[in-house]
């Protein structure tokens, strides 16, 4: 483990990209992020412009005395980025955080249908 | 589309781990992640296992074992890009001292397991008498 996982208020924790799950239903997109470890108050969620921006660190203690024997995890900082479309109403991006796990959910706008761009084919 | 992939130069958390060292037994790529610790009153054994429920998450404790086993459930939809785990898990820990059953402890929250097994009392070494034959 390393040296600074001790230490949660340590500013550089390594960084990583949560592994995520995107998917779309009838009323909009769904984000799903694992952030195992990271609580309510050491999230940031960010939306600017078309940007949503996701950060949080996770705060793992020891017990007094506590002696590692096997590691294979450590406090991390995850970081990611997603550029929304001008189909979905990022006005009301929602998220909930529960068991480790941030879901996104960024509804599509009703009041623009994207255009279908016929493409034409020449045959030779 | 309307997603974009937010950029490709960040680092993936597998790959990172895998420059140290210590990561590259076969056991870190086992799922979950598992911590096992010790001091003087008890063993911890810590996983991160997000989105996992109380009700998914089976835990047994044998003599010398304890085994870490649930399921990670898959959302329904159109997936453009699945990354997390999904499927059954299980791990097995081997307990270095005899632990009290009845007082082992296990937390979830935020998607990291806390078991704290506390040690079992050593019982006091008994003196035999050797009488005449």
């Amino acid at each position: 483990m390393p040296e600074d996982s001790k230490r949660p208020d340590e500013k550089n924790l390594p960084r990583f990209r949560p592994a995520t799950d995107i998917l779309e239903r009838a009323d909009g997109f769904y984000l799903y992020l694992d952030l195992p470890g990271v609580s309510r108050e050491n999230l940031v969620l960010d939306v600017k412009d078309a940007e949503l921006m996701v950060s949080g660190r996770t705060d793992y203690r020891f017990e007094p005395e506590e002696r590692l024997l096997e590691s294979e995890f450590g406090n991390v900082e995850y970081v990611c980025s997603f550029t929304l479309s001008d189909i979905v109403d990022a006005e009301s991006v929602t998220a909930n955080l529960r068991n480790g796990v941030l879901e996104i959910f960024i509804p599509k706008t009703s009041k623009t249908i994207p255009r279908r761009i016929q493409v034409e084919y020449q045959g030779e | 589309m309307v997603i974009d992939f937010g950029g490709f130069g960040r680092p993936y958390r597998l790959i990172n781990e895998l420059w140290k060292p210590s990561f590259l037994s076969q056991q870190s790529l086992a799922y979950p992640p598992l911590n096992l610790s010790e001091n003087a009153s008890a063993i911890y054994v810590r996983a991160e296992i997000p989105g996992v429920g109380p009700d998914d998450l089976d835990l047994v404790l044998t003599e010398k074992n304890l085994i870490v086993k649930g399921e990670r459930r898959v959302e329904k939809g159109r997936y453009f890009r699945q990354e997390r785990p999904a499927g059954g898990f299980q791990r097995m820990v081997a307990l270095s001292a005899p632990v009290d059953a009845d007082n082992v402890r296990a937390l979830l929250r935020d998607g990291l397991l806390t078991v704290v097994l506390p040690k079992a009392q050593p019982k006091s070494p008994r003196k035999i008498l050797v009488q005449h034959g």
